[in-house]
C-alpha cells in the first residue's frame, strides 16, 4: 500500500513537471515566430515553458553565440540505456537512486554484448564485444526515468490506428523481406533497409540512441543551425528566417527543416518526408506524419533533446519523448562514417543467399547443445 | 538629284558615322581602354568580419567550371549511350583549370589515368579485395573528396560559428566535411573526404588536407593520386559574391612536382535558396549488386 | 525493496531500435551461422579501418601446412577512434585470436565476436604490442 503511494506520489510530481510541457508540444498551430535577438546581456525569457524534468533545480542561463542565439555548438552523445517504453505492468516514471542502481544495472547487463552466455543463437547476434560499443549506451539517464516516453505518461506509445489495407500490404511486405533477411536470404539489395543500404540512419529523425556512433556535432552560424549526425555523414541545415517550406513536390529522404527559436529552446519542424518506406518512424503515414524537435541546453554539459510525434493515421495521440545529449568533445571527436563505399556486407549478403540457394548443403541444421 | 548631291552627301554620311563610331568608342573619362573583365581587376575587398575577427564566409556556394569531367582542357563530347539518349549524355567543353594547363605526371604514372579512363564506366564488386578496382567512384555514388567536391556541378554550404569546427557541406551525395581550426592531431585512419585542418592567414582561409583514401579521383577523365596525397586549399573572399578558390597539390608517388588549380566560387543568392539533396546511392544499386540478385544467371 | 519494474519485459524492449525495423542494426545472424563456431589464432595482414563495418585480414596455417585467408569482420572503428586508437593500432603481424561464427555460405569469413592476443589480454584496451592509444586526437 505505501509503496503503491509513494509510487503514485512520484507519478504525480513527475506528470506535473513533464506533462503540461508535452500538452504545449502536442498542440497544433504555427508557433510564434521569433528572430533570433541582438546579443543581449541577460537570457531572453521567451515562451514560458517549464523545464524539461532534470536535475538543476533552476534552468542555466547559459552561453549565446555573438548573434544572440541560444549556443548549442558542441559534439554531443545521445547514449542510454533508458528503454523507450515503460516495460508493460506498473513502474513508476522516476526511481529513487537505490532502485535507479538496480534498474541500471540490470539494464546493463542485458544489454552488455561482453555476455557469452544463453547459447550460440543468442551470442552471434551479440557481436562485436564492447570495445566496439558505445559505453554511454550502458547507462540509464541521470533523470531516473524508467522510460524516454514522457507523454503519454504511463510512458508507453498510445495506441495504434488501424490502418488502410494498402499500408498493411507495404507492412506485409516489408515483414517479408525482413524474414527473408533474417534468414540471410535476401533477393535483391533494394529489398534490405535503409540503414543497410546507407541511405539513411541515426541520421533520420527522431533522434534516437543506437548502439554506438551516438555522436552529433552542431554547427551554428547566422541565420542557421546544423546538426550533423555521425551516421551517416548528413548536415541537417536548419534556417531560422521564417522562409517557408519547400513544395510539396520537393521530397526529400530526411524530409525539411524549419527552425526558430523559443527563449532557450530551438524548435524545429519537419515536413516534405519522401513517401519510401523507411522514410517515417516505425511505418507512419508520411502525408499524415509531423515531427517537431525540441533543443535546450539545461547545463554547461547537457542537451534536451524533446521530439513529438503526431500521426492520427497510425497513433490515436500524438507521443513524446525526452533524451539528454551530453557533451563530448573536445576530449572526443566525431568521425567520418563513408558506409556505401565500403558496404561489402551487401554482396555478402546477396552472394551468400544465391550460395545457399544453389547448394542447400550449405546450410547447416543447428546442433544440439 | 546631281552628282553634286552626292559629293556633299556621302562625305557628309561617312563623316556622321565616324562621329557616332568614335562617341560609343569613346573610353570613359580617366582610362586608357576597357580593361578585360578579370577578377583581379575588382576593387581590393574586405569581407564584412564575424565576432572573432574573421571573413565570414557562411553561405552557400558553387563552381562553375566543368572540371569535374577534366581538370584539363577538354572539348564537348558525347556521354555514355547516346544511341539511347542523345544529347542529354552529352558533357561540355571546358578550359583547363590547372596553372601551366596540363598535370605534371610522372611518366610512369600516367599508364594508371589511361587504365582509369578505360575502366571508368565499369564497376565490379564481387570480389572484397579489388571492390574499388574499377569504375569512377562519381558514378558509384561514393563521398568524392577534395578538392574535387569543390568543384562539382553542386553547391555546398559553409557554416562558419565560433565553435573550433568549420564545416562544408556538399551536396552531392550529402558528403560533409569539418575543418579542425588550429588544430594539431593528425588523421587516425584515412577517408573518403580527407582530414582537414584550417588557419586563417589574413583574410584567406586556408586549410591543409592529408589522410585522404587512395580511391577517390580528380575528375572523370581518370586524373587520380596515391595516398600520400596532400591537399592546401585557400579561400579567399573577393566581393559580397564570390571567393577565390585555390588548390596545390602534392603527392610524390604521381607527379614530378607539386601543381596548382584555382577558379571563383560563386555565391548562390536566390531567395530562400538552399541545399537539396542529392541522395545517389539508390541508383547505383542495380549497378553494383543488381547481378547478385535472385533470379540474375 | 525489491523493484517490480524489473522484468524479463526489459530484455525483449531494452534496446533501442532506430526509426527503421528491428532487423536494420544488423541481426548478426543474418549472415553469420551460429551452427558454425570458429576459433583460430592466426597472423593480422591487413585491417581496413572502414565503416560500417572494419575488416581483419588474417592468415592462418593449417595443420597441413597450407595458410587459409579469412576476413574477420568487426564493429565501427570510429569508437575506437574516439579512445585513441588509430590505422597503426593493429599492425600486419600481429597474432591475434579470432572466436566467432563463420559465414552461412561456408566462405572463409567470419564475424569476431571476440578478438584477443594469445596471452587472452582483449584487443584494442590498450594492450602492448598492439600499439597502445597515442591518445585522442589533439588540438
Amino acid at each position: 500500500m505505501k509503496r503503491q503511494f509513494l509510487s503514485s506520489v512520484l507519478l504525480a510530481a513527475f506528470a506535473a513537471a513533464v506533462i503540461p510541457s508535452a500538452f504545449v508540444l502536442a498542440q497544433t498551430g504555427t508557433p510564434a515566430a521569433s528572430k533570433p535577438s541582438p546579443a543581449a546581456s541577460k537570457p531572453a525569457t521567451g515562451a514560458s515553458k517549464p523545464a524539461p524534468a532534470a536535475k538543476t533545480a533552476k534552468p542555466w542561463t547559459g552561453a549565446k553565440t555573438p548573434w544572440g542565439d541560444p549556443d548549442l555548438q558542441g559534439v554531443w552523445n545521445d547514449a542510454t540505456s533508458t528503454p523507450m517504453q515503460r516495460p508493460a505492468g506498473k513502474g513508476e516514471a522516476v526511481l529513487n537512486e537505490e532502485q535507479a542502481d538496480q534498474f541500471a544495472e540490470q539494464l546493463a547487463n542485458d544489454l552488455t554484448r561482453d555476455r557469452r552466455d544463453g547459447g550460440n543463437e543468442v551470442d552471434v547476434n551479440r557481436a562485436y564485444n564492447e570495445h566496439w560499443m558505445d559505453a554511454r549506451r550502458l547507462k540509464i539517464t541521470n533523470d531516473r526515468r524508467t522510460s524516454l516516453i514522457v507523454d503519454p505518461p504511463d510512458g508507453r506509445m498510445p495506441p495504434a490506428v488501424p490502418i488502410s489495407p494498402e499500408r498493411q500490404k507495404i507492412r506485409a511486405e516489408r515483414a517479408a523481406a525482413a524474414a527473408r533477411f533474417n534468414a540471410g536470404m535476401p533477393n535483391v539489395a533494394t529489398e534490405l533497409s535503409l540503414p543497410i543500404r546507407c541511405i539513411i540512419r541515426t541520421d533520420s529523425p527522431p533522434y534516437l540512441p543506437t548502439i554506438y556512433n551516438n555522436d552529433f556535432q552542431i554547427f551554428q552560424s547566422p541565420g542557421y543551425v546544423v546538426i550533423a549526425p555521425e551516421m551517416i555523414h548528413s548536415a541537417r541545415i536548419i534556417p531560422l528566417d521564417n522562409r517557408p517550406h519547400l513544395g510539396p513536390n520537393l521530397k526529400q529522404w530526411l524530409g525539411d527543416t524549419r527552425g526558430h527559436f523559443e527563449g532557450n529552446t530551438l524548435v524545429i519542424e519537419t515536413t516534405n518526408f519522401r513517401t519510401d518506406d523507411g522514410t517515417v518512424y516505425q511505418g507512419a503515414n508520411p502525408e499524415t506524419y509531423k515531427i517537431t524537435e525540441r533543443f535546450t541546453r539545461v547545463a554547461d554539459d547537457t542537451i534536451n533533446y524533446e521530439f513529438t510525434i503526431d500521426d492520427p493515421k497510425t497513433w490515436t495521440k500524438p507521443w513524446t519523448a525526452v533524451i539528454p545529449w551530453n557533451k563530448i568533445d573536445p576530449k572526443e571527436q566525431m568521425y567520418e562514417y563513408m558506409c556505401h563505399e565500403d558496404n561489402f556486407d551487401i554482396v555478402h549478403l546477396l552472394t551468400g543467399a544465391r550460395a545457399r540457394e544453389k547448394n542447400p548443403a550449405l546450410n547447416l541444421q543447428p546442433t544440439k547443445r | 538629284m546631281g552628282s553634286r548631291f552626292w559629293r556633299v552627301i556621302i562625305p557628309l554620311g561617312v563623316a556622321m558615322a565616324i562621329a557616332v563610331f568614335s562617341l560609343t568608342a569613346l573610353p570613359l573619362a580617366g582610362q586608357q581602354a576597357r580593361p578585360a573583365r578579370d577578377a583581379s581587376v575588382f576593387p581590393a575587398y574586405k569581407a564584412p568580419r564575424l565576432a572573432d575577427g574573421h571573413p565570414d564566409l557562411n553561405g552557400m556556394w558553387q563552381a562553375f567550371v566543368t572540371a569535374n569531367i577534366d581538370l584539363e582542357d577538354h572539348e564537348a563530347q558525347s556521354g555514355p549511350y547516346p544511341e539511347l539518349l542523345g544529347a542529354y549524355t552529352g558533357w561540355p567543353a571546358g578550359q583547363s583549370i590547372v596553372e601551366g594547363g596540363t598535370i605534371p605526371y610522372k611518366p610512369e604514372a600516367l599508364a594508371k589515368r589511361k587504365q582509369n579512363v578505360a575502366n571508368r564506366m565499369k564497376a565490379d564488386v564481387s570480389n572484397d579485395k579489388n571492390w574499388h578496382a574499377l569504375g569512377d567512384p562519381e558514378m558509384k555514388c561514393y563521398m568524392p573528396g577534395i578538392p574535387r567536391a569543390t568543384y562539382m556541378p553542386y553547391p555546398f554550404q559553409i557554416v562558419q560559428g565560433t565553435s573550433p569546427y568549420i564545416l562544408m557541406a556538399y551536396e552531392f551525395a550529402t558528403a560533409t566535411r569539418t575543418i579542425r581550426m588550429d588544430w594539431k592531431g593528425e588523421a587516425p585512419t584515412d577517408t573518403w573526404m580527407g582530414w582537414s585542418r584550417g588557419r586563417w592567414e589574413g583574410d584567406t582561409l586556408v586549410v591543409d588536407v592529408t589522410g585522404q583514401r587512395e580511391e577517390t579521383w580528380f575528375d572523370r577523365a581518370g586524373n587520380y593520386h596515391s595516398d600520400m596525397l596532400h591537399v592546401v586549399e585557400r579561400f579567399t573572399p573577393l566581393s559580397p559574391y564570390h571567393m577565390m578558390y585555390e588548390a596545390t597539390i602534392e603527392d610524390p608517388n604521381v607527379f614530378t612536382r607539386p601543381w596548382k588549380i584555382s577558379f571563383p566560387l560563386y555565391r548562390r543568392t536566390e531567395k530562400n535558396v538552399q541545399l537539396l539533396e542529392y541522395k545517389c546511392v539508390p541508383w547505383t544499386e542495380e549497378l553494383l549488386y543488381g547481378k547478385f540478385k535472385k533470379g540474375t544467371k | 525493496m525489491r523493484t517490480t519494474i524489473l522484468c524479463a519485459a526489459v530484455v525483449t524492449i531494452g534496446l533501442i531500435v532506430s526509426n527503421t525495423t528491428a532487423s536494420a542494426h544488423h541481426a548478426f545472424s543474418s549472415e553469420f551461422d551460429a551452427n558454425r563456431p570458429v576459433k583460430f589464432t592466426g597472423t593480422v595482414t591487413k585491417m581496413m579501418w572502414v565503416n560500417p563495418h572494419a575488416w581483419i585480414y588474417v592468415d592462418v596455417k593449417k595443420p597441413d601446412g597450407t595458410t587459409e585467408e579469412w576476413m574477420v569482420e568487426a564493429g565501427t572503428p570510429n569508437t575506437l577512434l574516439r579512445r585513441g586508437f588509430t590505422k597503426a593500432s593493429l599492425l600486419p603481424g600481429t597474432v591475434i585470436k579470432v572466436d566467432g561464427y563463420q559465414s552461412k555460405d561456408g566462405s572463409l569469413r567470419a564475424n569476431g565476436r571476440d578478438l584477443t592476443l594469445p596471452d587472452g589480454r582483449t584487443l584494442f584496451v590498450g594492450a602492448e604490442g598492439t600499439g597502445a592509444p597515442a591518445g585522442p586526437a589533439q588540438k
